[in-house]
């Protein structure tokens, strides 16, 4: 598989002032460096699907950000597409797609249709290869009775279809997103997920992506960099990070009675409060829905919330199990 | 080039239809920026009409200062709006997207806003240059040169102002008074400025290049005053790129404050 990105013993360090105390030294700053990213090496082959996960300040978003070419490194090497990104930033752009989860590349007053046109125009697209290309993604997005409306107008989960519509107009090879499904609902989540993952699929295309959710890169990726304080921790296939790490779901009963008490294997209780009994389930030897009926039939439950687990806690656990290795 | 062109017509025109969208809200802005005009214009009639003179300058020389300005302010802002509040689009970090696409930064930033009074600035140039400059047809070549060398200073000044972003974080309203400075310092007659204030005029604010070096040359057009007006301009454009660039520089060293 040949490489679309190779990254060697990338850097970058952020220097800032320091307050401290009193009013004279507030003149005289003291200087701190931050090393974001701390000297990173991977490849990535054609048609890979990639997350880079991390908790906050890993370093996920400035990686991505020298990778598209945003942002310089302080030392180290990387070849996109061929390309040392910001060095050649403006030939890159014509052959990547960026999409940030919290900030837009499209105009919010317009109507979607004519901030499409407009990106025709920054990526020098001809018209009819541009159309037939909006045709096919905004149907397969099931953007068509939106090409009208205001951006702004749109529910969040609308915009980012929009979004990643924005980015793939000019047949970009490789894709970046950072956090693409932040801030969505469950629905939305999951039609962006399928749409990443099939349009990848369907035209050989490379997708970086960083994100707080583990279901978007079980969904999403096919591989997992896990970055913690600048520096890769593991990089490994999702399915086998899958089976060590993400198969877990957290489920919450609320009960007016006594809490839930449920003897099944791969289930265990954390701490619960009054009236609410949380349950971690490894789903590799119970399923969801088979603890959710066992809880049912024992009674008194008025509510149930599914949920994976936080972030931080699978960094924290892969990033305890690999120190332990 | 043509392309270029072509994209920023695009996203001008886009960015006109947006101010347009509400139209209720443009009527009342571009009807208040008339009132406005109105009543100043009517205080330096008044004045004028008890005076007769200030420092030389003559109720009809006001109204070509008054009138250059407006046009300026006007041309700026429907053609060039993102320019008023660009220090607060640097810093809230949304040069990102803009880095990721294949086009110039400076054209994307100042097209991608129009501003719905600088229409009535528009309206109430046309008027007071008409009525009130006491202007032949002849002077139309120099007074729209003048008009366009005075937007290239007047644009050009706010993009370095804005550009104080890249280093401060408090730039933000900083940059915005110093453009609300150079337009201060252009609302009146130039015989009042002397020694350091004229110094500054025609430097650091250069009020001096927006309007009043332009309205020389359309009274009293030679090769020297349009040496002046077109030199102003070309260095003001210059100063402007090569700030914008350094600040992108900066920015993508990642040492930007709103990184």
């Amino acid at each position: 598989m040949s490489a679309v990105i190779t990254v060697k013993s990338l850097a970058k360090a952020y220097r800032y002032a320091k307050r401290r105390g009193g009013f004279f030294e507030a003149f005289s700053p003291e200087h701190v460096t931050v090393e974001a990213v701390a000297g990173v090496d991977f490849e990535i082959g054609k048609g890979e699907r990639v997350a880079i996960i991390g908790p906050n300040g890993a370093g996920k978003s400035t990686t991505l950000k020298m990778l598209s070419g945003i942002l310089e490194p302080s030392s180290g090497e990387a070849s996109v597409l061929g390309l040392t990104p910001w060095k050649q930033r403006k030939a890159l752009a014509y052959r990547i797609g960026v999409v940030f989860g919290q900030r837009s590349q499209l105009w919010g007053e317009l109507p979607a249709r004519e901030s499409f046109a407009l990106l025709r125009h920054i990526y020098d697209q001809e018209a009819a290869p541009f159309a037939k290309r909006l045709g096919e993604l905004t149907e397969r997005f099931a953007l068509t009775d939106l090409l009208d409306q205001p951006v702004h107008r749109m529910s969040l989960g609308q915009r980012m279809r929009c979004e990643i519509t924005a980015s793939l107009l000019h047949g970009p090879n490789l894709l970046f997103l950072d956090e693409p499904t932040i801030g969505l609902d469950v629905t939305a989540k999951a039609a962006i997920r399928d749409f990443i993952r099939e349009h990848a699929r369907d035209h050989g295309q490379t997708v970086l992506l960083t994100s707080h959710d583990t279901r978007d890169i079980e969904l999403v990726c096919d591989r997992v960099i896990v970055v913690n304080q600048g520096r890769i921790v593991v990089d490994q296939p999702t399915d086998q990070l899958r089976r060590r790490f993400l198969g877990r779901k957290i489920i919450t009963f609320q009960s007016a009675g006594q809490g839930v008490s449920l003897d099944l294997p791969g289930v265990t209780r954390r701490a619960s409060e009054a009236h609410a009994t949380i349950l971690e389930v490894d789903t590799r030897l119970t399923r969801v829905e088979r603890v959710i009926a066992a809880a049912m039939a024992d009674g008194g439950i008025e509510d149930v919330t599914i949920e994976d687990p936080p972030m931080e806690e699978v960094i924290a656990e892969i990033y305890a199990s690999t120190h332990a290795a | 080039m043509i392309k270029g062109a072509r994209l920023y017509a695009a996203q001008s025109a886009a960015a006109i239809r947006t101010s347009f969208a509400d139209r209720g809200n443009f009527a009342i802005q571009v009807g208040g920026m008339i009132v406005n005009d109105i009543f100043f214009l009517t205080l330096w009639v008044l004045f004028f009409a008890g005076f007769r003179s200030i420092g030389g300058w003559q109720l009809q020389d006001m109204a070509l200062l008054f009138g250059l300005t407006m046009s300026v302010v006007g041309i700026s802002g429907v053609f060039f709006g993102g320019y008023r509040d660009l220090a607060a689009t640097l810093l809230r970090g949304e040069l990102d997207a803009l880095l990721t696409q294949p086009k110039g930064l400076i054209p994307r930033l100042l097209a991608r806003e129009s501003i719905a009074t600088a229409w009535g600035d528009l309206a109430g140039a046309v008027f007071v240059l008409a009525v009130f400059a006491k202007l032949e047809w002849t002077d139309l070549p120099t007074l729209l040169l003048a008009i366009a060398a005075g937007t290239t200073v007047y644009v050009s000044a706010s993009i370095s102002f804005a550009c104080l972003a890249f280093w401060a974080a408090g730039a933000r309203s900083f940059a915005r008074e110093l453009t609300d400075f150079m337009l201060l310092f252009s609302s009146y007659p130039g015989s009042i400025y002397q020694g350091a204030v004229k110094t500054i005029a025609f430097t650091l604010l250069p009020a001096g290049f927006v309007v009043l070096a332009p309205m020389g040359m359309v009274r009293h057009p030679s090769g020297q005053t349009l040496a002046v007006v077109v030199f102003g301009a070309v260095v003001y454009a210059a100063i402007a790129v090569v700030l914008f660039h350094l600040g992108v520089a900066r920015y993508r060293r990642g040492a930007s404050p709103s990184l």
